[in-house]
């Protein structure tokens, strides 16, 4: 990982401040509302988490979450790893935050995921609500993986052809590839524009006994995403522009720094 | 509109021109599950409107994979792969059994294989296996003087057995496409995929047995323990082992007596291992145990082998926790994986090798991937969604069964397409793009004409046909001209080994590949044997 940061320059440190704050802050909410409802029996559960009303505490904790994963995620971002190309204007800033929240994401999955087998199997408690938060968390995860694969240019091509045209027309299939991937988002909305929004307004949930609003959230992110999807599609072909003509070969794929950390892994403790 | 004919030969061109102008397969495919339902509807019955008409079906294709359970485990899996390859685990695994074949012809060669099974049946994703193989095992075995073609081919060839033995990505991606159960199939590919492991180590023993110079023996290490004494110490590792495997199991059971879980309980699936029952057999075989380290073996031999062999250990937890939540009943294969990252994450803290960057790029490179596969399965969920709608595979399953072509020989047209399309595309694509048409065709073929000795249940065409599928599979990552395992390899070779060198190394064990599929098709009970 290098040390200095690629877009946020003096507000690095700021940043860092606020997300330590929020981290702390949820840690401190959430871990008291974990305390008061082991040892002081109160009855606030994951039932008050999606629907907080009145309470104070909840509130402050989902706040706090929130703050926590977007301004660590921030912060995060300033750092690319090896992997990573650097970032060459707003949209690639915004994939990189997202693809740092997707990541935490990925975490939280597992940490619900353990939770839910140890609760159900040590303790023969099964939680109401853990199948459908790793549901919840991983619908987001997928659609913004997406997003960050796109501006990481990984998406699955094939460059048999691509690679024997003269740049002319390599920068014209490019422009075909985005007006139809345009295409496609739009008619993606225009087919289920009126659907999303009902599905939004009313909140409508999965009809479980947790009951979170799956469809609602994740039916609206499939629209949103893709739409940011395709403005990155159309970012990459402007930052692509001038760019020499590229000859890609599957060692491509091959991830260097990936061996290399590898191969350090292995002589390390020999 | 448009009939379905012309609408099946205009899309099936159009994505041929897609891809090769470089079009992303998922969006190609997006793209044109559009013009499916334009060709089908013509655009004023969709544009009319805005905000509804038939093209809500691709919302509807996308949610459902987005809401999807089991899809989660690729990201998990592809998780803990990048956790394990990171982790010291798989050099210990080496030296550990590098320890009990030296004295072997071809010993390091046979290691390799089975190391790579083992490695398959921690986690499901190639590549990573073949860097690690060929960064442990290749220098070793060049420096011996093994014949180098045999040392890449064996690197290669075994390195690619992850996605035959479950856990198995390309498995969990055929089931969610055909909606077949990923356990079952899981349960069937273990038969063909150690087939084809026993034989690359036959093939291994006989290629060096008949010539010898191709794999040399290192030279006699005079510590090193020999032969009766050696055997000796394997088992009173064994027999430790087995001490603490058992012991687990009967400290399990005892919790489930205790907790009462393991009560029978009329329609419910007993525990494996886990019953009250079962507790005379567990303390059974922890006595024999006892009794084969104390009597047999010794205490100071068992105390060496348990040093040699100790590399081993963390594999078989990893596989057991995976594969035991799986078959044991305990979680399905989404927890499974999440188990599996936990179990790897806490393997890796004990060995002191766990740090922060090393979870954080995993998670980088693992959020890379799922974006690359699952925005696959997005756009194709999308095209199969609208060309099913359109008619399609109904249309080309009907076409092709009405052609009265032989059972077998339609079969065989298949493979011959799925070798071919491997050989340039990556598995993800054909398996989403090719299966909803290929397997409803299947399908409707006559199951008693297909195999030729004995046929195959009805209910098991579909597990059947990922199995050969997977199969398949293996021979495409070594084909050339883009066979992935070969430019894994080539980037952590010798620079003087070509890839024309690597590409040759492999041509027997792609006859051994298609050895085993033709067996998998002339015989199709082999997949039914564990079902």
């Amino acid at each position: 990982m290098q040390q200095e940061g690629v877009w946020l320059g003096p507000f690095r440190a700021p940043m860092r401040m606020v997300a330590i704050v929020f981290v702390a802050a949820a840690i401190l909410s959430g871990g008291w509302l974990i305390v008061s409802t082991l040892f002081l029996g109160s009855e606030i559960g994951m039932h008050q988490m999606l629907r907080p009303g009145e309470l104070i505490s909840v509130k402050l904790t989902l706040w706090s979450l929130l703050g926590a994963v977007v301004f660590s995620a921030i912060y995060l971002s300033d750092t690319i790893g090896t992997i990573e190309p650097k970032p060459q204007g707003f949209f690639d800033v915004l994939s990189l935050i997202v693809a740092r929240i997707s990541m935490i994401a990925i975490v939280a999955v597992v940490v619900v995921m353990f939770y839910e087998v140890v609760a159900r199997y040590v303790f023969e408690k099964p939680t109401l609500w853990a199948n459908e938060l790793s549901l919840w968390i991983a619908g987001f995860v997928f659609l913004f993986a997406g997003q960050y694969a796109m501006q990481q240019r990984s998406h699955i091509r094939i460059y048999i052809v691509y690679d024997i045209m003269p740049r002319w027309a390599q920068k014209m299939s490019d422009c075909i590839s985005v007006l139809l991937i345009w295409v496609f988002t739009v008619s993606l909305v225009w087919g289920g524009y009126n659907e999303v929004k009902a599905k939004l307004l009313r909140m409508e949930t999965f009809g479980t006994a947790w009951d979170p609003p799956i469809p609602a959230t994740i039916k609206f992110a499939i629209l949103f995403i893709i739409c940011l999807v395709s403005l990155q599609a159309l970012s990459n072909l402007i930052a692509d522009w001038n760019k020499a003509p590229e000859h890609h070969s599957p060692a491509d794929e091959i991830d260097e720094a990936e061996i290399e950390n590898i191969r350090r892994t292995l002589e390390d403790q020999k | 509109m448009v009939d379905i004919g012309t609408l099946s030969v205009i899309i099936l061109l159009a994505m041929f021109v897609l891809l090769a102008i470089g079009m992303p397969l998922g969006f190609a495919s997006a793209f044109l599950a559009v013009a499916t339902l334009v060709l089908k509807f013509g655009p004023e019955l969709l544009y009319g409107n805005f905000g509804r008409g038939p093209l809500n079906v691709l919302g509807q294709a996308v949610y459902r994979q987005m809401t999807n359970y089991v899809l989660i485990s690729v990201p998990l899996f592809i998780f803990m792969a990048s956790l394990l390859e990171r982790s010291g685990i798989a050099r210990d695994m080496y030296s550990s059994l590098n320890v009990w074949l030296s004295r072997t012809r071809g010993g390091i060669a046979i290691v390799t294989s089975i190391m790579a099974v083992i490695m398959a049946a921690m986690s499901g994703i190639i590549g990573g296996e073949v860097v690690l193989l060929g960064l442990i095992a290749l220098p070793q075995m060049l420096r011996l003087g093994y014949n180098q073609n045999l040392a890449i081919g064996t690197i290669c060839a075994s390195g690619s057995l992850g996605t035959m033995i479950p856990p198995s990505i390309v498995l969990i991606i055929y089931g969610l496409v055909t909606e077949t159960s990923i356990k079952a199939l899981f349960t069937a590919s273990f038969l063909p995929g150690f087939m084809l492991a026993s034989f690359f180590i036959i093939y291994i023993v006989i290629r060096s047995a008949l010539n010898p110079d191709q794999a040399p023996l290192p030279p006699e290490d005079p510590d090193d323990p020999k032969g009766r004494e050696k055997a000796l110490m394997f088992l009173g590792f064994l027999s430790r082992f087995a001490l603490w495997i058992t012991a687990v199991l009967l400290g399990r059971a005892l919790f489930f007596t205790v907790t009462g879980a393991n009560e029978v309980v009329e329609g419910v699936e007993p525990i494996p291992l886990g019953m009250v029952s079962d507790i005379p057999w567990i303390v059974g075989a922890f006595a024999v145990a006892l009794a084969l380290i104390l009597l047999v073996v010794g205490r100071e031999r068992t105390a060496i082998g348990w040093a040699m062999g100790k590399g081993l250990i963390a594999p078989v937890v990893v596989i057991g926790v995976v594969l035991g939540s799986i078959y044991g009943g305990i979680t399905g294969i989404t927890e499974a994986a999440g188990m599996g990252v936990i179990a790897v994450f806490v393997i890796g803290l004990i060995r002191r090798e766990m740090t922060f960057e090393i979870v954080w790029d995993s998670l980088m490179r693992t959020l890379r991937s799922t974006g690359t596969i699952i925005w696959v399965t997005i756009g194709a969920a999308s095209l199969a969604a609208a060309y099913t709608l359109a008619g399609g595979p109904t249309y080309v399953a009907n076409m092709i069964v009405g052609a009265e072509l032989p059972t077998m020989g339609i079969i065989l047209v298949m493979m011959l397409i799925f070798l071919v399309m491997g050989m340039f595309m990556d598995w993800v694509g054909i398996v989403l793009l090719i299966m909803p048409v290929f397997l409803p065709i299947v399908m409707k073929l006559p199951v008693d004409e297909i195999g030729f000795l004995g046929g195959v249940d009805p209910k098991h065409v579909a597990i059947w046909f990922g199995v050969v599928f997977c199969m398949n599979m293996q021979v495409s990552f070594l084909s050339p001209p883009f066979g992935p395992a070969a430019f894994y390899l080539k980037s952590v070779a010798p620079p003087e080994i070509s890839l024309t060198d690597i590409f040759r190394g492999f041509l027997p064990f792609i006859c051994i590949q298609l050895l085993a599929l033709s067996i998998l098709l002339l015989w199709p009970g082999l997949v039914s044997v564990w079902l």
